[in-house]
């Protein structure tokens, strides 16, 4: 509120113009110096943990790379060798297949517990402390939380299942003992992991859209569901992509649930490896270097792709 | 008639949702002060008759206290540094009109959305030639990898927020530029701070992959990597790993309500830019 107050006053001349002027008045070593000096700190990061090793990643993608020692270079061989490695396309399948479904019910989940926050904005304040609490719990803690929770004999799941909604199949099910009901079992803890920071994020872009718009829709007599359909759900489209995009890079690149739910990682069987622990393990474990680095390649331009995608998306829609 | 309805069908949404956010935290809890008596159950049991304690005291007896005091020390350095770093090159993308400022931007996104598995290698082999290799500053240089970028974007919004006018009188008033940032700048963007500082502390505390390949000498373990190791050789000990997780999740979780406000504050101006 203060802020608008004095910007209101001021607005006069044109920010960036004063900014300029004032910039310009400065002495030229200030100006050209000052920013670089501001970004320097940051740069360095970048550049020394971001940028080389991305470059070097990419580099040992292309030698061999047994002992994590780098060998001769052998071209493509290492992605022709990933590719032809069943557990590693099956991976990939399973990986996205597992981070569809981890997309679509975080963000149809977030959407419905944003629109419970807006219909009840007294609460709204706690709620969405709430609602973000599980985000703050580290990831290999509710991994553990949800494995005790899925355990076969004594897990809270089960018994739920079975004395709430009648599943007597559920009686003693083992979660844990093939790849389907474990992939499940860990969409789940993912789900709540990931819902958080969606859902109040979402939240926050909803209460954004109350307004002339919606109140003059009011008046003319449409329904909060036409209202919500047509010009709210729109308005906040823009936020919806953003998000859809950061779930879908984080459940591709899932990670911790599985190192500590599955036993041995991967297993049963590597019926629950995923892309992630199979280029962590392939490195650390195998000491496969060459396959590694060319296995993250693949997984980063997915993720490129994906963003791209997403961009192009937003930019088609507001036209 | 049908207001009560509705407002009895929001009330019943709303307890399963916050049902569904806490209940996980419950159980962890109470499950780690059961006696084994009342945690094997068929019937789990949501009450507990007689609690105990014992396995605090027993892991406290052990390696946890170092862990934790290892943790906090790699997280408060990634918090710390961020910050500076953030704020001053949010500063600097905010008030400066640079030429390379969208290149900037790309760039500073696409760090954002780097798989870990492409960074972990060579990070390994740079340490490990480094002699950073279990030491807390390598931990720490891998995890600002991982956290300067969004905060930058976070500070980068706040900073834009400050009315440049402060500034500008404080150095028409002759005050240098730093001055200015320093006793300006700094004192205003603090919300700003606080919300980019939860990002980091959280990430930081959190973060398992890099931990567990930097770390392998148990004196400098830090929690998340003891922990999985722990679950994965005794992991029928239920009562145990919930204690230790207890202790893990304590510190974030705090941290987390200290400055929750000013985070949702964040998270607000941020959503609305979108």
């Amino acid at each position: 509120m203060k802020t608008t107050i004095r910007r209101a006053a001021s607005s006069a001349i044109p920010r960036a113009l004063r900014e300029r002027r004032l910039l310009q008045g400065q002495q030229g070593f200030e100006r050209r110096f000052l920013p670089w000096a501001f970004l320097a700190p940051l740069l360095a990061v970048i550049v020394g943990v971001v940028g080389y090793p991305v470059a070097r990643t990419i580099w040992l993608s292309f030698f061999d790379g047994e002992y994590l020692q780098s060998g001769p270079f052998v071209g493509l061989q290492n992605y022709r060798d990933i590719f032809a490695d069943p557990y590693y396309t099956g991976a990939l399948v399973r990986t996205t297949l597992f981070a569809a479904a981890v997309v679509v019910t975080t963000i149809l989940l977030s959407l419905a517990i944003a629109l419970v926050l807006d219909a009840a904005p007294r609460a709204a304040r706690v709620l969405s402390v709430i609602v973000l609490l599980p985000w703050a719990m580290p990831r290999v803690a509710s991994g553990i939380v949800w494995k005790w929770m899925f355990d076969d004999q004594y897990g809270v799941v089960n018994w739920l299942l079975v004395n709430w909604f009648g599943l007597d199949s559920f009686n003693g099910y083992s979660w844990f003992s093939t790849g389907t009901p474990a992939m499940v079992a860990i969409t789940v803890a993912v789900v709540w992991h990931s819902v958080p920071f969606v859902a109040v994020s979402l939240f926050a872009g909803l209460r954004g859209t109350h307004g002339e718009v919606v109140e003059a829709a009011r008046v003319d007599g449409a329904s909060a569901w036409q209202i919500l359909r047509r010009i709210r759900l729109p308005m906040i489209r823009p936020l919806l992509v953003v998000m859809t995009t950061i779930s879908t890079i984080w459940a591709y690149q899932s990670f911790d649930h599985f190192l500590v739910m599955t036993t041995p990682p991967g297993g049963p069987d590597h019926s629950t490896e995923v892309l992630s622990l199979l280029t962590w393990l392939e490195a650390f474990a195998q000491l496969d270097q060459g396959s590694a680095a060319a296995m993250a390649v693949v997984l980063f331009l997915m993720l490129a792709a994906v963003s791209v995608l997403y961009v192009r998306l937003n930019r088609e829609d507001v036209r | 008639m049908t207001s009560l309805l509705r407002r009895g069908a929001l009330f019943l949404l709303v307890a399963v949702i916050v049902v569904s956010s806490l209940f996980p935290f419950f159980w962890m809890l109470v499950t780690s002060v059961k006696p084994d008596s009342e945690l094997f159950t068929r019937t789990p049991r949501f009450i507990v008759t007689s609690p105990t304690v014992e396995r605090y005291t027993h892991l406290l007896d052990g390696n946890i206290p170092t862990q934790f005091r290892n943790s906090l020390i790699v997280a408060v350095a990634t918090t710390v540094l961020t910050g500076l770093i953030a704020l001053l090159a949010g500063y600097a993308l905010a008030r400066y009109r640079l030429r390379t400022r969208h290149i900037l931007t790309v760039v500073i996104l696409v760090t954002q959305l780097l798989p870990q598995t492409i960074l972990v290698i060579p990070l390994f082999t740079l340490f490990r030639n480094a002699g950073l290799l279990n030491t807390f500053q390598g931990l720490t240089l891998s995890h600002l990898a991982l956290t300067v970028g969004l905060c930058t974007f976070m500070l980068r919004s706040f900073v834009v927020e400050i009315p440049f006018e402060l500034e500008e009188a404080a150095l028409v008033d002759g005050a240098s530029r730093l001055r200015a940032v320093w006793s300006i700048v700094f004192p205003l963007a603090w919300p700003g701070l606080a919300a980019s500082s939860v990002y980091a502390f959280i990430t930081s505390w959190n973060e398992l992959m890099f931990s567990a390949t930097y770390m392998q000498r148990p004196a400098i373990e830090t929690l998340p990597v003891a922990l999985q190791q722990y679950f994965s050789s005794y992991y029928t000990d239920w009562g145990g790993v919930m204690a230790a997780s207890v202790i893990f999740t304590i510190p974030v979780v705090i941290f987390f309500l200290i400055v929750q406000k000013r985070l949702m504050q964040g998270m607000a101006s941020g959503a609305m830019k979108g």
